[in-house]
């Protein structure tokens, strides 16, 4: 049913709030947005959320089938894997790991970014080209492989992997940046603000920066599936996340054995991957389409 | 009436990429020169190309001029140093709406260019940027709208009392007025003429409105490929033309 | 002879919050031969009503009508395909930034022989491609462009506004349509160029009787190049009539608000004098007042102005207000 409107207000709100409206309009971004809420909040609480502790072993319950087949129990609702440990509470442990870190690692590579794409955005011809390639050099290597060189070097382990992602992602941040500071330097209310007097930081921090954040937000959404994935990618292939660790892609890797056996300590990780990377996949589309919305009406 | 700008002898060159090695001069400017006293306005008439917003740029300190002098009031102006005339000329852009920042309120902006230029707490910025909204007809309600709630009028309101915020004795609008409705066209002539009488601004209005220019301008320039081919009090120019170009443009009005 | 006959033309916009009426029951009619003029300013629904005549309005785009008659044909009844063949073999179209309307990737003479229909040309078919040519460059010489053949093998982005206009009208009359729909032409031009291509297409409608639609936010441009005249405000016509009429005798409050918002119309007007203008401004498609649209604004608005008013004939002059300006013998 309709609501009622006595007097249509549409435009009486700020640019932020015209955004979030053109946000929740689009019922796809609205569940992708609860998707990756849980998934936050799952990577910080997990080990207070957790039935039963992830790294517990049980040799009784080896390979547990999930609770709605036959062999299932209701105290593992997922199952138990080939060690008899809680495949649920391992999952969600999982997103603190593959999830969790992801966050950091584009954080990270955001700071460093914005500071490269910030200087060379700001200045002009030679400076700009030459901060803005510097990091181009980490395009030369697939993040796979500058991954396993990493870890040739510092030995494995998950920490090492951030460090990996981090200079593989960081390319992205630094282009993006500077493209956006430099779409917004053509604009004619930057060049106002410079009339008036403004200062090259005051230019930045007023006017630039606040207009570029949006853009900013996408580029994360970006380098987010893309650092979820190599996490998992690594995890699987056993350079980053070691065993026991329940970090996703190792679960997968472990479980590989007894694929026919317990499909499902394969599946479920995976799907879970899946879900995750759409998640942060439609809150970016979501966000480009809200932008361009609201910059046509 | 002595004048309150003087410009001497102004010239500008561009120079373009040509092939790899060879690079190309383009004259923009020729040895121009004119002068606007208080109170009064220029309307300087030309075609692309004719070298109008470059001479825009350079009086409002956009760009710098190779040759020449502009003297303020009896002060010549140093180019390099902005600073000196930033609040004696302002200049308002063609499009309002691209010319202010999406995601800021009025007031902050406005807060934002007495910063940089005034040395006023956060009471007197306050006090004279309402002084000034209530100048323009708007309310002070205004100050908290962003700039996408107002409609096309009164966001050039708003663009005037930016520019006219800090003060300043001459307003260059660079085809501000060509991009916009007949009647929205009448309401910002209206305040623009009503703001002349009351605090003697002096205009420098750079169109191609030939009608327009008829009504408010006490001057006309008539510029083409850079070079004055005619600068007279505008009832003389438009009844006896010297120059071919301006006989056609003026044959053009009443075709 | 009537050509174009359309009555009681509404467009509606379906949005997620109601339907928006952007042209609320216009009527426009065009004789064979006759220069019309279409003025109002933005948001006054004339580029909505040129793109319904041509029939190339968005899906999204409800479009009504009591009478849609091309030379006796009801276009809204007939199929699509039919509805298209009737158009582009008898009305052309021009638009507001030529150099912008036309292929970037395509040099102009390519394009311009592209626009030649194919049933226009004499000869075998293997003699098509040269009388395509030459009658390209035929079209451009009417036109008024003199050096052809430089001009066929430019890109639109190397040649001036005016010359690309007047390639669009040379792509335009190619297939000799009955009506030409201008849709602001002049806008992005220089003055001098502007002449030109009102001459040009004076020219064009009293050598081959060709009607023109010109549409303009400018009544002084319109007010020397047309025969009559339709006055829009906010998608609804408020008056409609022979030009020289209707600029010395206005009858609706709008249309002399827009002559008197001309200094030139106005000799006793003094130098630096305030201008005429109607307070407020125009409403935004989602707060569209109801009855008569000009309400909010009109000097002479009463209660009756909340029902939209109907049409007053007065010898070919038709004007929509409840209370309308007598008329007032005014001197050009």
């Amino acid at each position: 049913m309709k609501k009622l409107r006595l007097y249509y207000e549409e435009q009486n709100r700020g640019p932020l709030r015209l955004l979030w409206r053109n946000f929740m309009r689009q019922h796809s971004s609205v569940w992708a947005l609860i998707a990756v809420t849980i998934l936050s909040l799952l990577a910080l609480l997990a080990p207070l959320l957790t039935p039963h502790d992830p790294y517990l072993q049980n040799a009784n319950l080896l390979l547990v089938q999930p609770s709605w087949q036959e062999g299932g129990m209701v105290r593992y609702p997922l199952g138990t894997d080939d060690l008899g440990r809680d495949l649920l509470s391992r999952l969600m442990l999982g997103a603190s790991y593959t999830f969790g870190l992801a966050v950091f690692a584009v954080l990270g590579a955001l700071l460093l970014g914005l500071f490269f794409g910030a200087i060379s955005g700001m200045s002009k011809g030679f400076k700009s080209s030459i901060f803005n390639h510097l990091l181009d050099l980490a395009l030369t290597i697939p993040s796979l492989l500058m991954a396993i060189i990493i870890v040739a070097v510092l030995g494995p382990g998950i920490l090492n992997t951030i460090w990996a992602i981090m200079l593989a992602v960081l390319p992205l941040f630094v282009h993006g940046v500077r493209n956006a500071i430099q779409h917004q330097l053509q604009q004619d209310y930057v060049t106002a603000y410079r009339l008036d007097g403004a200062s090259d930081w005051q230019l930045f921090y007023s006017v630039i920066l606040p207009n570029i954040l949006e853009d900013i937000v996408l580029l994360c959404t970006m380098a987010l599936s893309t650092a979820m994935l190599d996490i998992a990618a690594l995890g699987f292939l056993g350079l980053g996340a070691q065993a026991p660790t329940a970090e996703w892609g190792a679960m997968i890797a472990d479980a590989l054995d007894s694929l026919y056996l317990s499909p499902w300590t394969v599946a479920l990780p995976g799907l879970l991957l899946f879900a995750a990377v759409l998640s942060v996949n439609l809150v970016g589309d979501g966000l480009r389409k809200a932008m361009k919305k609201r910059r046509e009406s | 009436m002595s004048n309150l700008l003087q410009v001497h002898h102004i010239s500008k060159t561009f120079y373009k990429q040509q092939g790899l090695f060879k690079k190309r001069a383009i004259l923009a400017l020729q040895d121009l020169s004119f002068s606007l006293a208080a109170g009064q306005t220029l309307a300087i008439v030309g075609e692309t190309g004719s070298g109008k917003s470059t001479l825009a740029k350079i009086l409002v300190g956009m760009e710098q001029a190779d040759g020449g002098h502009i003297w303020l009031a009896n002060v010549k102006l140093d180019q390099e140093n902005r600073a000196q005339y930033r609040q004696h000329i302002r200049y308002i852009f063609q499009e309002a709406a691209r010319s202010m920042p999406p995601n800021q309120r009025v007031s902050d902006m406005l807060h934002n260019v007495l910063r940089y230029a005034t040395v006023l707490d956060h009471e007197q910025r306050q006090e004279k940027i309402l002084t000034t909204l209530k100048l323009l007809g708007l309310l002070p309600d205004h100050a908290n709208y962003y700039p996408h709630m107002f409609s096309g009028g009164q966001l050039q309101r708003v663009a005037l009392a930016r520019a006219l915020i800090l003060d300043p004795k001459v307003l260059i609008l660079d085809e501000a007025l060509t991009a916009i409705d007949p009647s929205l066209r009448a309401q910002i002539v209206n305040v623009l003429l009503d703001l002349q009488q009351k605090t003697q601004l002096s205009y420098i209005l750079i169109t191609n409105q030939l009608r327009l220019v008829r009504h408010i301008a006490d001057h006309t320039l008539v510029l083409h490929q850079g070079v004055c081919v005619d600068y007279a009090p505008t009832p003389e120019l438009f009844s006896a033309p010297s120059h071919d170009y301006t006989k056609r443009l003026i044959n053009s009005l009443v075709l | 002879m009537q050509i174009l006959d359309i009555r009681n033309l509404t467009l509606e916009l379906e949005t997620p919050d109601g339907f928006i009426r952007a042209v609320d029951r216009v009527n426009l009619s065009l004789r064979e031969g006759e220069v019309r003029g279409l003025v109002g300013e933005s948001g006054s629904g004339k580029s909505l009503i040129a793109k319904a005549i041509m029939g190339v309005l968005h899906q999204r785009w409800h479009i009504a009508a009591d009478r849609f008659h091309w030379c006796g044909e009801d276009l809204l009844r007939l199929a699509p395909s039919r509805q298209r063949e009737i158009i582009s073999r008898d009305i052309a179209m021009i638009y507001q930034e030529p150099s912008r309307s036309m292929d970037p990737t395509a040099p102009v003479g390519e394009q311009l022989r592209e626009a030649i229909p194919s049933h226009l040309l004499d000869g075998s078919w293997w003699q098509r491609g040269y009388f395509r040519r030459k009658r390209a460059a035929a079209l451009l010489h009417k036109v008024g462009i003199r050096d052809q053949a430089s001009v066929m093998n430019s890109y639109p982005y190397q040649l001036s506004e005016g010359v690309c206009q007047k390639i669009m009208i040379a792509m335009a009359i190619a297939k000799d349509p009955k009506l030409l729909i201008a849709d602001e032409p002049t806008t992005a031009l220089e003055s001098t160029t502007q002449v030109q291509l009102y001459r040009l297409l004076a020219s064009f409608n009293q050598l081959r009787g060709m009607s023109i639609l010109l549409i303009s936010h400018e009544l002084e441009s319109l007010a020397r190049n047309t025969d009559t005249l339709s006055v829009l405000y906010c998608g609804q016509l408020v008056e409609a009539g022979e030009t020289a009429n209707l600029l010395k005798n206005p009858r609706h409050p709008y249309t002399d608000a827009l002559i008197k918002s001309v200094p030139e119309f106005q000799p006793e007007l003094s130098f630096k004098q305030q201008l005429y203008a109607l307070p407020g401004s125009i409403p935004t498609l989602q707060h569209l007042p109801i009855g008569c649209r000009l309400g909010p604004r009109c000097p002479n608005a009463r209660k009756e102005c909340v029902k939209t008013p109907g049409f007053e004939r007065q010898q070919n002059h038709y004007f929509s207000c409840h209370f309308p300006l007598h008329g007032k013998p005014r001197n050009e």
